[in-house]
């Protein structure tokens, strides 16, 4: 397994492009749905790419079943965006866009549009965050098209054609509640190895302007 | 000689703070890394303007910024923040807070809120 050592100031930097990339990303979804959002402090982690079952299972309710919306973000900064929900998160997701009048709409309808509603928010946080992330550090990504899944969380694997396996790879999450409602998710962003030693060296050159 | 305190629990925010102070002025610093310590902080040194991050652990700014304001109505505070959301910034102001300062902090950005909370000093006087 190739090791990559990431040191305390590399991670408090990440750590802080984290917050501040996060904090963009709920000042934009908060101008849509009209609500504000709570930050916290995010995590950084280090952690084998095979290892992300077990990874994101010690950090979400293994009990409740839970929708990830997934969207893959390539540049010089390259790997995956996970945002966890619990499952009926959906339904209020939906009343946050304005759209609680389709509540009596067909199952197959509502099944619909909360998996929108998930695309959406998932569109919104993840874009701007790396986005802001990548401003910051000099570069540009393309993003995949988000994708949704209801699921248990074992069944979530790294896709072998970003991540090897036996490679490190880097979580940065962060927890976010809406206000006055009852809606927590978490934001995943999974850098890849290769993604790694080019961060590492951005990293450093965004801290020399303020050294 | 004016005297900063510097709350934020990340050290590189608030290494880009310092780095963004105006290098022909002469402050003294003080750093706290939550809203705890920053209480702490004021009590003992009574500074004369604040930056305070509002994320925080232990104590967040919210509540560290209505803390202060009751020790001292008249405390000069600036929020510096990455939450830039509309009802962030309106929380913060109904707190009393000068200013809603966006991170990452530039130099010009930061002279001017100098700029501003030295004016309010003055107005104090």
């Amino acid at each position: 397994m190739a090791d990559v050592q990431f040191s305390n100031l590399e991670k408090d930097i990440l750590q802080e492009l984290m917050n501040i990339g996060f904090g963009q990303a709920a000042a934009d979804l908060a101008q849509v749905i009209d609500l504000s959002i709570e930050l916290s402090v995010p995590d950084i982690q280090l952690f084998k790419a095979s290892d992300l079952r077990d990874h994101i299972a010690n950090e979400v309710d293994s009990e409740t079943e839970f929708s990830l919306v997934e969207q893959y973000f390539l540049g010089k900064f390259k790997g995956i965006a996970l945002l966890v929900f619990p499952a009926k998160a959906g339904k209020q997701l939906v009343s946050l866009f304005g759209l609680q009048d389709q509540r009596n709409a067909p199952s197959e309808r509502l099944e619909l549009l909360e998996k929108e509603a998930m695309i959406e928010v998932g569109n919104i946080l993840i874009g701007a965050c790396v986005g802001k992330i990548t401003e910051l550090l000099n570069d540009v990504v393309i993003y995949s098209p988000p994708r949704v899944m209801i699921q248990d969380v074992c069944n979530s694997t790294l896709p072998k054609n970003l991540f090897d396996p036996d490679s490190m790879a880097i979580s940065m999450k962060t927890v976010f509640h809406f206000e006055q409602q009852e809606i927590s998710g978490q934001l995943f962003l999974i850098a890849n190895h290769e993604s790694i030693s080019w961060l590492k060296t951005a990293l450093h050159a965004f801290m020399e302007q303020y050294e | 000689m004016i005297t900063l305190l510097i709350v934020d629990d990340s050290p590189i925010a608030r290494q880009i703070l310092k780095k963004c102070l105006p290098k022909e002025d002469n402050y003294s610093i003080i750093e706290a890394c939550n809203g705890q310590e920053a209480l702490e902080k004021f009590r003992q040194f009574r500074p004369e303007i604040t930056f305070m991050d509002m994320t925080m652990p232990v104590m967040d700014g919210f509540q560290a910024i209505a803390e202060i304001k009751k020790l001292d109505p008249q405390a000069i505070i600036i929020a510096a923040t990455a939450d830039v959301q509309k009802k962030a910034k309106q929380r913060i102001a109904d707190l009393g807070a000068l200013m809603h300062l966006p991170k990452p902090a530039s130099p010009k950005a930061v002279r001017d809120a100098l700029a501003k909370a030295e004016q309010a000093l003055r107005e104090q006087i």
